[in-house]
């Protein structure tokens, strides 16, 4: 008798759990938390004492019944937070911080000891067209919005630490305020920007021949310093791919995930996103330096080329001499009107 | 005063959402803000479980951790408190907490637009003066300078959710658990105070 009720009791069980499954099996998000309280409505019966499966959903991250509006309502407990938070306050911060210290002091140095790239011959006083108008546009875009957004985004990882102290938490706040707001507002017209820059110089970026030889001579720093290259080198075609297209796209496809909660990402979504965007944004900022510092003290007469959209012809030789030739035999020679005369 | 904790029993709660009511008519929270809420695992199942849940004022508090503008302090017994002139609306606490505390009265809008942070305060109040104006309007009550519990405790029909000092606290649950000999998970504390206190910790 006992093993037959015993049996029939097993029987029933596993019908209301079919009957359970099915009912919730109709809907898909349901289904996991139908099994869930299948296995809590057997819980009651088995082991009344032992309430095991709830503690399980507490933990699980999953949303629950509740009639509170608002992201993740339903949730109880969710630790990705903690992982997050060990990450940003972390790594991120630690190695960041010293990659934002040790890249500019390694810069530094190096242009104590090297001093600026000059021209070797004299400046012929012609001058040709390296930059056209659109260009400039979309580079100085880029570039002041890239130096609010950085400027602003390490005073939101690093402030409390660096400025905190020295302004007083007030002062400090009405600060980050702002600092929010910019780089919040600010932060999708730098990506209208990249996506600007990645497609205007697109075309004088991609691998040529005369890249092999850069590699080799390590962009001059290997024997002799003159490398012939074509519109661009390969150390500027690299900081193009890495720096502008991969890692600008990078930082802002997550930067838009912060920036946009309204389309109902999850916690977990944003995490990640953060994490994302403050690995990238670092590099990023760290290869800017490298690259602030060619176009300004580094080489001499880079940062006239992006200002007035001109270089001399000697610079050109020196510095682009495939392009220069290019340019001087009518070729392609981006950008098309090169050779424009003197223009000062 | 002791340290502050919730316990909310799991066995007691009927998700009567008088907690909730009493939290926002004690405190005037603002519209789309629950500083507190139920939740209902298995809802409508034999073996459901409801719990209340709101800023647990954990002992090492991931919301204060993270802010970038060190706007969270601990008052006394421990009480996570925050200053809203302080607060960016960043959401980064949102982001950290496992409770889901840290609500934010214009919700998640475009442009990280969310407004001014606002979260359970235990009924103690703000950095304002205390029974000022100004602590009711941004933070709400100050029960606890007056030598009251937090409302939502105090309503419980079911004194299923349970305010205080710790050790009071633990002792009442340990009774209960005693006498009905199950039900013995007080939820959420191994996450809120299972790391070591820290005062006043930035």
């Amino acid at each position: 008798m006992k093993t037959i009720f015993m049996r029939h009791g097993g029987s029933l069980r596993l019908l209301l759990l079919c009957w359970l499954l099915a009912l919730f099996g109709a809907f898909m998000p349901a289904q996991a938390a139908g099994e869930a309280a299948a296995e809590q409505v057997a819980r009651q019966q088995s082991q009344p004492l032992n309430n095991a499966p709830v503690w399980r959903e507490v933990r699980s991250g999953e949303a629950h019944f509740t009639l509170a509006k608002g992201p993740e309502a339903g949730v109880l407990i969710q630790s990705e937070g903690n992982t997050w938070r060990q990450w940003r306050n972390g790594p991120i911060t630690q190695y960041g911080g010293w990659l934002l210290i040790i890249v500019p002091s390694a810069i530094a140095l190096f242009w104590m000891v090297k001093g600026t790239m000059k021209l070797h011959a004299k400046p012929t006083g012609r001058k040709m067209k390296r930059f056209s108008a659109f260009e400039r546009f979309a580079h100085w875009g880029t570039a002041i919005t890239f130096l609010l957004l950085a400027v602003t985004g390490v005073a939101i990882l690093f402030g409390k630490h660096v400025l905190a102290p020295v302004f007083g938490p007030e002062f400090f706040a009405s600060l980050l305020v702002a600092g929010k707001l910019i780089h919040n507002y600010i932060g999708p017209v730098f990506g209208v920007f990249v996506v600007l820059m990645i497609l205007t110089f697109l075309r004088d970026n991609v691998w040529q021949a005369c890249d092999a030889i850069w590699i080799r001579r390590a962009g001059g720093l290997l024997g002799g310093d003159h490398v012939p290259s074509s519109r661009f080198n390969f150390g500027e075609k690299t900081w193009f791919w890495i720096g502008v297209t991969f890692l600008g796209l990078t930082v802002v496809g997550s930067g838009l995930v912060m920036d946009f909660p309204n389309y109902g990402w999850t916690r977990a979504d944003m995490q990640l996103a953060n994490m994302v965007h403050g690995i990238g944004a670092l590099v990023l900022l760290a290869l800017s330096f490298g690259h602030i510092y060619m176009g300004t003290i580094g080489v001499e007469g880079a940062y006239q080329s992006m200002k007035t959209g001109y270089v001399d012809e000697t610079w050109a030789r020196e510095h682009h001499e495939f392009w220069y030739e290019d340019v001087k035999a009518g070729k392609s020679g981006h950008p098309q009107d090169s050779v424009t005369g003197a223009r000062s | 005063m002791g340290r502050m904790k919730f316990l909310c029993d799991a066995e007691r709660c009927i998700e009567c959402n008088g907690c909730v009511t009493a939290c926002k008519n004690e405190n005037e929270v603002p519209w789309g803000v629950n500083r507190r809420r139920v939740v209902t695992i298995n809802d409508g199942v034999p073996g459901e479980r409801s719990m209340s849940v709101a800023c647990m004022h954990c002992s090492d508090a991931p919301c204060m951790a993270v802010c970038p503008t060190n706007c969270f302090y601990k008052a006394e017994g421990g009480v996570v408190l925050h200053d809203k002139d302080l607060c960016i609306g960043c959401g980064y606490c949102f982001y950290a907490c496992p409770f889901g505390a840290p609500q934010f009265p214009n919700g998640p809008s475009a442009f990280g637009e969310r407004g001014k942070m606002d979260k359970c305060t235990f009924c103690a109040g703000g950095p304002e003066e205390t029974g000022s104006k100004e602590e009711y309007a941004k933070y709400g009550s100050n029960r606890l300078a007056e030598g009251k519990l937090p409302a939502c405790a105090e309503m419980c029909s079911t004194k299923a959710l349970l305010a205080g000092d710790s050790a009071a606290v633990s002792d009442i649950f340990r009774d209960r658990v005693l006498r009905r000999g199950k039900g013995l998970e007080a939820w959420g504390w191994m996450t809120a105070y299972g790391a070591e206190q820290k005062e006043g910790a930035k």
